[in-house]
């Protein structure tokens, strides 16, 4: 791996944050929209409001992740860029996403719980028990994982596609669910559903977090593989 | 001069079909080639590969010397200007160009400007609002004003009329001039491009049917044109490309060069010779049945 950043890595990471509309806004706009709709009724609430709205803020990192790929890969590669220069330079791209997003979450949840308790009826929406556990650093940490392995996660699916067509990601989903469906029922089985549970309650936040860090090296790993043969 | 492209048996296989079958050649630096062929005949396909988009079945590419693959000290100095290159969704001419620049060291901003002028783009406008002809010139924008060593445009004309083709033409054999550098001009329009390749490969059906100087391939044939029963006696015992008639003038297109007995024989026979153009020529050796052309070497 080349680590310092050349002009073509740039190059990349340049192609990607142009669209500025996508990845400072939308996240924001979709998030914000569900925030707002939740607002207003906590306002007509008596009861305290604890919403998981802000997932959506999450799920559109995944959707990205899958975009992201089709919008600049034929572009990128068509510009004579290497495939590894597209790999680093989207990482470092979705690096400084990843940290203003959760920057701003991590704000919010500063001012939903400390400055303007409840946004004054009662709403937690960016604040809310186990998820925004931690210090500031750490819920800024939590965050930023959860939201890069995401990204990945939507990434490996777009370059498994790209590397192998729409049968290939067919057979991957089909071969995801049917490992799954296994798993599953072993687990039925086993009685091992309630232990699981049981497990994870125990774990904090961070350590769940801290657990997709491996995850997104793996879904980057995978990716970078796919990438290396995929054609233009 | 040196080589800065070798394709040693270039095979490229889709399943069970061959786009380019034991594709071999080399090009030299600061020649403008022509890349013809027809439609589907394995041209971009070729070009894919000398740019490390798509991977070879088999053989061997050696772009400046070097594999092409992930390969930055060859990626730099390539420009593959593609009809079906691909844009994001939301980038405007203007982040082609700014891209373009962080990608091609001998980017030359200030030509760049001033041929998006004359092709009267809209700089601010999405590339996916442009029409046909204006999305080509962008294309052609960025293969001029990146000045790489090795230019490549692959039917880069797509929409253009004929003044923009004009334009195009002319632009690219002032600034040749200027800075020599290798450019592959992959297209069907041979006759629009004729005069200014200095070298021809053809390809059919995933084949290279010919590796020619221009100069000498348009002396490789020649018509022949007059009385229809003398045509015939004239034309026979050679090897004769296509045969027209109009009542009872005849021509007929032959391969070979003119010996001085053929310009005996013709002026004795009261026939005249006429050159072939090299879009006449390629015509004549892509259109004939699958058979003959195996036979027809030069």
């Amino acid at each position: 791996m080349n680590t310092v950043a050349n002009g073509r890595m740039k190059a990349v990471t340049s192609t990607i944050l142009k669209d500025k509309w996508s990845w400072f806004l939308l996240p924001w706009i979709i998030s914000g929209s569900s925030f707002v709709v939740n607002l207003i009724i906590s306002f007509f609430v008596e009861d305290k409001i604890k919403t998981g709205g802000v997932a959506s803020l999450y799920i559109y990192m995944f959707v990205a992740g899958i975009i992201s790929v089709s919008n600049t890969l034929p572009f990128l590669l068509g510009f004579s860029v290497k495939r590894s220069d597209y790999f680093w330079g989207t990482g470092r791209a979705i690096g400084l996403i990843g940290i203003i997003c959760a920057a701003g979450l991590t704000l919010l949840s500063v001012v939903e719980s400390d400055w303007i308790r409840g946004w004054g009826s009662e709403l937690y929406f960016f604040h809310l028990p186990y998820y925004s556990e931690g210090s500031i650093p750490v819920q800024f940490l939590n965050y930023f994982l959860v939201i890069v392995f995401l990204f990945y996660a939507g990434f490996l699916i777009a370059c498994i596609g790209k590397r192998f067509g729409k049968n290939g990601l067919f057979a991957f989903f089909l071969v995801s669910i049917a490992l799954g469906t296994v798993m599953s029922y072993v687990m039925t089985y086993q009685g091992w559903w309630i232990d699981l549970g049981d497990w994870l309650a125990d774990r904090t936040m961070l350590e769940l977090a801290g657990a997709t860090a491996p995850l997104t090296l793996l879904c980057m790993a995978f990716s970078y593989a796919m990438l290396r043969r995929t054609s233009a | 001069m040196s080589a800065i492209v070798q394709v040693k048996n270039l095979t490229k296989t889709y399943g069970k079909t061959d786009a380019v079958k034991d594709v071999s050649f080399k090009l030299e630096e600061n020649k403008i080639y022509g890349l013809l062929g027809r439609n589907g005949a394995g041209k971009t396909t070729i070009m894919h590969m000398l740019t490390a988009q798509q991977f070879p079945s088999g053989g061997e590419i050696e772009v400046f010397g070097e594999a092409p693959f992930e390969n930055e000290s060859v990626l730099r100095r390539v420009c593959f200007i593609k009809e079906s290159q691909k844009y994001p969704a939301t980038f405007s001419v203007k982040d082609v160009l700014e891209v373009s620049a962080m990608l091609h060291p001998n980017w030359d901003a200030a030509y760049a400007k001033e041929l998006t002028e004359a092709f009267n783009l809209p700089m601010k406008r999405r590339m996916q609002k442009l029409s046909r002809g204006m999305l080509s010139a962008v294309g052609v924008v960025v293969g001029l004003a990146s000045r790489a060593p090795l230019t490549i445009f692959d039917e880069p004309y797509l929409g253009l009329d004929a003044v923009a083709r004009g334009m195009f033409y002319d632009r690219l054999l002032e600034d040749y001039a200027e800075h020599p550098r290798t450019v592959i001009l992959s297209t069907h329009l041979i006759d629009e491009v004729s005069r200014m390749l200095e070298h021809v490969l053809l390809i059919d059906q995933g084949k290279l049917m010919l590796d020619e100087d221009a100069e000498r391939l348009t002396g490789k044939a020649y018509s022949v044109v007059g009385a229809a029963a003398r045509i015939d006696a004239f034309a026979s015992g050679k090897q004769v490309l296509s045969r027209d008639s109009m009542g009872s003038i005849a021509s007929a297109t032959i391969l070979g060069e003119i010996g001085a007995q053929d310009r005996r024989e013709a002026a004795e026979r009261g026939l005249e010779f006429a050159p072939v153009s090299l879009q006449q020529l390629i015509v004549h050796l892509t259109n004939g049945k699958n058979g003959e052309k195996e036979a027809v070497a030069l």
